[in-house]
């Protein structure tokens, strides 16, 4: 066997367990056991256009502003994005009134409202067969020591994007083999004022020495 | 040691295997992702046999409740048999919705859920939404996190949702819950949640032993005595 370089075993090994947490999310626990959960591996330009979607939101949404900058860092080392989606109607006759109505056919009779984010109403156990399907390939991901997080923010640019066709919903999980695990303790995105000012306008009181105090 | 002595040991020590697979398991479900990073889920262990049985008992008389619920009969013979049932709730779904105006519900907006009419609280509605799906997904987590952690285990475990809403109509989890699910544990040499026969409410181990054993030998014993 011929030597192979660090770069090619992290990248290739990459792919493959990408590819693994696929199988992982397909075989998945399902309610009703049928498996009707669609799935895509996104290339890196898709993700930038996603990175760039979302940060054009940034006037309606600072957290897909954030998930925006993230993602466009994070294309720089070696990642992947899976996105899984499935359709809202039910096909499991359950009948339980967690999505408001009391039947199933009533759900699928009722008027679907489209939006950028998701198609609604959705069945909850649908929702519920898809988000088992990305732990799954959460949980594959963290034994095969990948960094790891599930998105929804960009799973929600991805649907508008429509880079899974014939879904309702979707949920992504995004993984990487970057240096320094680059999914939590993002500071970086943010400056030190915007923080502060962020901070004393949704927490107003922390500051205050005890109640009736005078603020400023 | 004699063998009847050395059964009860591995018997002992089967069930007290389970309650330490079953707190394992409630680690790993309470550590398992949230959306948002808030925490909203509880997990609840049920591994007192009679508590076990109250539940198996409702769920057969929910059964009755709606005609779509049919399966709670066999759902309740298979949980009779387990050693242990977690139950994972979602305490903010039904009252805080996240906020993130997803439109999972088919509302558009947050604001517009939280004016939406409830079902009312029937015996035929399990869950009296609408919900906030986005909330209530966090129990998917959770609930893989449980079967995950039971294949490293090597626990045999089964997932239903009848007995979420039996736990929930039984008030053994917290009044806030909006859904809730339960995952059920077993450490036996045969699962009790795979290779189900047909009508296995009317036919399962229980009632074949109540009619063949406990009915003829009896009989047996005081004509052949």
């Amino acid at each position: 066997m011929a030597a192979r370089g660090m770069k090619d075993l992290i990248e290739n090994g990459l792919d493959r367990a990408v590819e693994l947490m696929a199988v992982a999310a397909h075989n998945s626990f399902r309610f009703g056991n049928r498996n009707t959960i669609k799935m895509v591996s996104l290339s890196k330009d898709d993700m930038i256009e996603i990175a760039e979607f979302c940060y054009s939101l940034g006037d309606m949404s600072p957290l897909a502003a954030r998930d925006g900058r993230f993602l466009m860092e994070l294309v720089k080392e070696p990642c992947g994005l899976i996105l899984i989606g499935d359709k809202r109607k039910s096909d499991l006759n359950y009948n339980c009134g967690a999505c408001g109505y009391r039947t199933c056919a009533e759900m699928n009779r009722a008027e679907e409202m489209e939006s950028l984010t998701a198609r609604g109403p959705s069945c909850q156990f649908k929702n519920i067969n898809l988000n088992i399907a990305a732990n799954a390939a959460a949980s594959a991901a963290w034994r095969l020591g990948l960094h790891c997080r599930v998105f929804s923010t960009l799973a929600m640019a991805a649907f508008a994007l429509n880079k899974l066709e014939g879904v309702d919903l979707a949920v992504s999980v995004s993984v990487s083999v970057a240096k320094i695990d680059p999914y939590f303790d993002r500071h970086q995105y943010w400056t030190q004022d915007h923080w502060d000012e962020t901070f004393r306008k949704e927490f107003p009181s922390f500051m205050r020495g005890f109640i009736g105090a005078i603020e400023e | 040691m004699s063998i009847e002595r050395s059964m009860k040991q591995y018997l002992d020590d089967r069930m007290e295997s389970v309650r330490i697979a079953a707190r394992l398991l409630l680690a790993s479900a309470t550590t398992s992702p949230r959306v948002g990073g808030v925490g909203e889920c509880t997990i609840h262990i049920v591994d007192d046999e009679c508590a076990i049985e109250d539940l198996c008992q409702l769920m057969e008389r929910m059964a009755r409740d709606n005609e779509s619920w049919d399966f709670f009969k066999r759902d309740a013979v298979m949980l009779r048999d387990a050693d242990a049932i977690l139950v994972i709730t979602s305490l903010r779904c039904k009252t805080d919705p996240a906020d993130t105006n997803c439109n999972m519900c088919g509302k558009l907006t947050c604001e517009y859920l939280k004016e939406a009419e409830t079902l009312p609280a029937e015996p035929g509605i399990a869950y009296p939404g609408p919900l906030c799906v986005f909330r209530a997904n966090n129990i998917s987590y959770a609930v893989d996190a449980i079967v995950q952690q039971s294949r490293l285990l090597g626990i045999d475990y089964g997932v239903f949702w009848s007995a979420g809403a039996a736990a929930m109509r039984s008030g053994i989890v917290p009044k806030n819950t909006g859904f809730a699910l339960a995952v059920g544990i077993s450490v036996t040499e045969k699962s009790p949640f795979r290779d189900i026969p047909k009508k296995y409410d009317e036919i399962n181990e229980q009632t074949m032993n109540d009619r063949i054993i406990k009915r003829l030998w009896p009989q047996f014993r005081s004509i052949y005595s």
